[in-house]
């Protein structure tokens, strides 16, 4: 069972979501797929951890096959190659990794070698697996690394929570196409609103089952409101709370606190209700 | 014309409301928002007099099922997972990145690259130039798109000397096609671990484009130590801090009712007002 | 007259990034993603205009546009700035870019020929 916790927004608490609800969770998995600013491991301080690498195939040329035809450079899509002084070079920033230079290459000049792009470190602590991604630095493109983790928990039979990029590109599509769950949350500012309208309509794309978490809850009701006029249940809320803040800015499981347990308890069992469980 | 570029890495940390205030103090008339996948700065600007134009992002493949004869050598090869087969092949268009493998091995021709529209750029006109787009969902892209808001910006301007641009988080292909010809960057963190991790790795990429970077702490006073934390490793990188900005809960009521952090006297005002004046001056210098 | 016509005992090719074709036009402040390219030949004093295919390419347009004027045979080109990757590209070249001015493609061929302008 895949859940998909998702924003639209950054920085609404789709970590600190993630985090509480797989720790509190019985024998739960939970995957970090933000690779850009992975945060996870954060708060999971795996003693020990593997790393795997992820790596893409890039193209390598033969200068000594190569006869200048530049089928290649003339079919990639991405202007990762180009014919310069007499010669092609690969631009490997830009390569897609496609293999169709290889495939146009008349001489069988074009091979293939690794690039790593990111790494995925895994590991368990208490009774939650974590898998958390890394996308290497001036690396544009996350999407390897993400197709990766979720390669590792496609049919696992744990409870699996998935923590999502922020915004609606590709990425996120990644990681909420095989979810059973999309659990979005959101703040009760201008911001969050519009923010939760465009992850919401991405979510009833999938026509994947939704719930609600509002965070930084205060007596505003511009999120309840929206979620009254769309019927999206409300699975629960976090409160404004500086504490909680201060805790989770430290690196804290807020839910190992008994204060603020109740708070994530209620909410995964509320979510289990929804998904029968 | 200078460009300032306002980045976090980690979002959530109030680039768009610093860059909104920043555009109020400066009388900016031109400005830019390059987050396509969650834009926001229109909420808080809330110009009317708008034209918008559709976006193509890359072609994507599409198979003619008349000419198909099922050979199967297109979802062999495709690299992205984008070619489907229930009892006919279909490409899913989220996940084909317009490579146009298929395309060359298809031995029917049956397959076509075909125009897309992946969202959408907009120009505001008021008394000033204020270019956006949205992203439509699940299309990639993002960094063409990105270029795009840059490009309208410029190309509508005259003479106006700063173009403030308000980023998207992240650090990956929107936000290195924001990062290109901007002459500066300001990162707003907030003192938490997650907030120093995403800015060691959003300086690390800023610092690819050789660009004058400083840094600003938002809700500095929520957490002391993880706030000591940053400030000495912005030090140690011989970054500048540009200024704390003190925690106040009257700012989302602010801006939920449609003002600007600056729109009342209080100290966190003041120290937006500072962090402008000198980021301005590092700008300028 | 020119001052100099060669450089290193070749014939200069100077290329420039345009908004619009000509060489009334202005220089685009983007090389990547320029409207038009000016190829001018120090000897036979003439230019041509080139439309730039790849500007609408959703990346690595900058390495493009250093593919096209390279093998247009430019040894100089003049533009505000160029990008990281047209940087390393023409780098390893024999190419030499010069910062243009924010006048026009003709007053700038002018201005590098009296040696005004700077080297990139």
């Amino acid at each position: 069972m895949q859940i998909a916790v998702l924003s639209g927004k950054g920085g609404t608490g789709k970590t600190l979501l993630s985090v509480n609800l797989s720790y509190l969770a019985d024998n739960a998995t939970y995957v970090d797929c933000d690779v850009e600013e992975p945060n996870g491991l954060l708060y999971y301080k795996l003693k020990e951890k593997q790393t795997e690498d992820v790596k893409i195939k890039i193209p390598v040329i033969n200068h000594e096959e190569c006869i200048g035809c530049e089928k290649c450079t003339n079919f990639c899509k991405f202007n990762a190659l180009a014919y310069i002084l007499d010669k092609v070079r690969v631009f490997k920033d830009l390569c897609h990794s496609c293999g169709g230079c290889k495939l146009v290459c008349p001489t069988g000049a074009i091979s293939e070698v690794d690039k790593v792009v990111g790494y995925v470190h895994s590991g368990s602590m208490f009774d939650t697996k974590i898998y958390s991604g890394e996308m290497i630095v001036g690396v544009e493109s996350g999407v390897p690394i993400i197709d990766n983790l979720l390669k590792k928990v496609e049919d696992s039979d744990r409870l699996v929570f998935v923590d999502s990029p922020p915004g609606n590109g590709c990425s996120v599509m990644e990681s909420i196409k095989d979810a059973d769950y999309c659990l979005l949350i959101a703040e009760p500012t201008i911001f969050g609103l519009h923010n939760l309208n465009m992850v919401y309509k991405l979510a009833k794309v999938f026509d994947k089952k939704i719930g609600l978490v509002i965070n930084k809850y205060t007596d505003n009701n511009m999120i309840n409101n929206y979620a009254k006029e769309n019927n999206i249940k409300i699975v629960g809320t976090i409160p404004m709370d500086l504490e909680l803040g201060k805790l989770n800015s430290e690196g804290e499981i807020v839910a190992s606190n008994s204060k603020y347990k109740p708070i994530f308890n209620d909410i995964l069992k509320t979510i289990k209700k929804e998904l029968v469980l | 014309m200078k460009q300032l570029l306002i980045l976090s890495g980690k979002g959530g940390t109030g680039k768009t409301t610093l860059a909104s205030s920043f555009i109020e103090l400066s009388k900016a008339k031109a400005f830019a928002d390059c987050d396509v996948e969650a834009p926001n700065l229109h909420l808080v600007t809330k110009s009317e007099n708008k034209k918008s134009t559709p976006y193509y992002g890359m072609a994507k493949a599409y198979i003619n099922q008349d000419a198909c004869k099922k050979c199967g050598l297109c979802k062999k090869n495709c690299r992205f997972d984008a070619i489907e087969f229930d009892g006919k092949y279909t490409i899913n268009p989220f996940k084909c990145e317009g490579c146009s493998v298929c395309e060359l091995v298809c031995p029917e021709n049956a397959i076509e690259m075909q125009n897309h529209i992946d969202g959408e750029t907009t120009i505001y006109r008021d008394n000033y130039i204020f270019s956006t787009a949205e992203l439509n969902m699940g299309s990639g892209n993002s960094g063409k798109l990105v270029m795009e808001v840059k490009e309208n910006l410029k190309k509508n301007l005259t003479n106006q000397e700063l173009a403030i641009i308000d980023g998207s988080p992240g650090i990956g292909c929107p936000v290195i096609a924001s990062l290109s010809g901007v002459d500066m960057v300001l990162v707003v963190t907030e003192p938490s671990v997650s907030g120093m991790s995403d800015m060691k790795r959003i300086i690390k990429t800023a610092e690819h484009f050789r660009v004058k970077i400083a840094v600003c702490i938002n809700k500095y006073d929520t957490n002391h130590d993880q706030n000591q934390k940053i400030e000495k490793h912005v030090k140690d990188s011989n970054i500048e801090l540009v200024g704390r900005i003190p925690y106040d809960k009257n700012i989302n009521k602010l801006l939920n009712q449609g003002l600007l952090a600056i729109s009342e006297e209080s100290p966190t005002a003041d120290s937006i007002k500072k962090i402008y004046l000198r980021t301005i001056d590092i700008l300028n210098s | 007259m020119p001052l100099f016509k060669k450089i290193g005992g070749k014939i200069m090719i100077i290329a420039l990034p345009t908004k619009t074709s000509g060489e009334k036009s202005f220089i685009s402040e983007q090389f990547g993603r320029c409207n038009f390219f000016y190829i001018y030949d120090t000897e036979t004093e003439t230019g041509e205009v080139y439309i730039n295919a790849n500007k609408d390419g959703q990346g690595g347009v900058g390495v493009k546009s250093s593919e096209f004027i390279l093998k247009k045979g430019a040894n100089i080109l003049i533009a505000p700035r160029v990008g990281e990757k047209s940087m390393r590209i023409l780098k390893s070249t024999d190419l030499k870019i010069y910062k243009s001015t924010d006048k026009i493609v003709k007053e700038n061929i002018a201005s590098f020929l009296n040696g005004e302008l700077k080297e990139l």
